[in-house]
């Protein structure tokens, strides 16, 4: 009983909603209602008030024609040849794109070179501050050999990192 | 093999493209020719500059299908290049050309006249009398098929923009349409 009591209490609201509903109302919202956007409750509100307004109706009619036009526009097809032009301006190589790869192999071949030439750079550092030369580095005691090995792995592994790099990027990038 | 064929799938094919094959991009130039090119039409209103556009879109996606990740559609993707493409054209200066004859219908006349002629031609010539934000974004919603949000992230605008300009745009072709046709006349095509 109460349930039912509710329902109509509901109905007679919807019922005064639509009376009061104005075309102002209703046409602030006609697109949605041709384009199928509005609720379910804003689509029987609109229904309701179509069926006793010709203004309505006629604002109704035009935007469908509107929104039909706009929605089967016609694909039109470029010139003859198009397609073949297109190919034959593809540049024969792509740009340098830079890839992750490099920044990876350009870390351990900075540091191994820094290491092999640092006794240089120190000078160069003192002759451009003016200072004497005060080394700071403290070379481990180890041969100048195990040193040389040592440079000699962290470059060949920034070379290795660089060529691994390098196919990639033929691979993706360069290849025709 | 690999053969290519128009029904190949299409991120086979954007694969090859991006590793430089010309004949896998070649069938995706075929299969997107006429919505790049009709796009720019619609966005550039000539068709000759359209040609151009649609062209340098083709040949940047070249350049930068390695750098597609998949993340959204590939036509999605060329639409942005393609849209950014006509509007750095339609910002440079230029002089203000007619409309393209070949784009629209002569729809003056005595109104008796109206009623042989094509609603929709009138309405498509109405489309390229809009301002170019407008424009775009009809073209890109009913034409493209993207949605408020792709538009909105393709022009950089936000969203409320987007669905005021279709809204806009969309309420200016209906009052034009009523002022150059007149309700009379439409109402006999329409409901004939």
């Amino acid at each position: 009983m109460k349930d039912e009591g509710m329902k109509g209490e509901r109905d007679r609201g919807r019922e005064r909603e639509t009376e009061t509903a104005n075309c102002g109302q209703l046409q602030s919202r006609l697109q949605d209602y041709v384009t199928r956007e509005l609720d379910p409750e804003g689509r029987r509100l609109f229904d309701a008030h179509l069926v006793e307004c010709a203004e309505c109706q006629r604002e109704l009619a035009l935007m469908t024609a509107v929104v039909s036009t706009l929605d089967h526009q016609p694909v039109l097809e470029p010139p003859p040849g198009f397609g073949e032009k297109v190919l034959a301006s593809l540049p024969r190589q792509r740009s340098y794109v830079p890839s992750p790869w490099w920044s990876l192999a350009l870390a351990p071949l900075l540091a191994g070179l820094v290491w092999l030439f640092r006794a240089p750079l120190e000078h160069g550092v003192a002759a451009l501050l003016g200072r004497p030369v005060v080394s700071s580095i403290t070379i481990p005691a180890v041969s100048m050999q195990q040193a040389g090995i040592a440079a000699a792995a962290v470059v060949g592994l920034g070379l290795l990192v660089a060529a691994g790099g390098a196919v990639f990027c033929w691979q993706v990038y360069l290849r025709d | 093999m690999f053969e290519y064929v128009e029904s190949a799938p299409e991120e086979a094919l954007v694969s090859r493209s991006a590793r430089g094959d010309e004949q896998a991009f070649g069938v995706l130039v075929n299969r997107y020719k006429g919505m790049l090119y009709s796009m720019a039409c619609r966005l550039m209103k000539d068709r000759g500059r359209a040609e151009d556009a649609a062209q340098e879109s083709f040949i940047k996606a070249w350049a930068a299908l390695p750098g597609f990740k998949g993340e959204s559609k590939f036509s999605s993707w060329l639409y942005r290049i393609c849209y950014n493409t006509c509007i750095s054209e339609l910002r440079k200066k230029r002089p203000e050309v007619e409309l393209d004859e070949a784009m629209g219908v002569g729809v003056e006349g005595p109104a008796e006249e109206f009623r042989n002629r094509d609603i929709q031609a009138v309405i498509q010539e109405e489309v390229s009398r809009l301002p170019d934000d407008y424009r775009a974004a009809l073209t890109l919603f009913h034409f493209n098929g993207l949605s408020y949000d792709e538009i909105a992230r393709l022009a950089h605008k936000p969203m409320g923009t987007v669905k005021a300009q279709i809204h806009r745009g969309r309420a200016l072709l209906k009052a034009r349409l009523l002022d150059r046709v007149g309700w009379d006349n439409l109402k006999e095509v329409m409901w004939q």
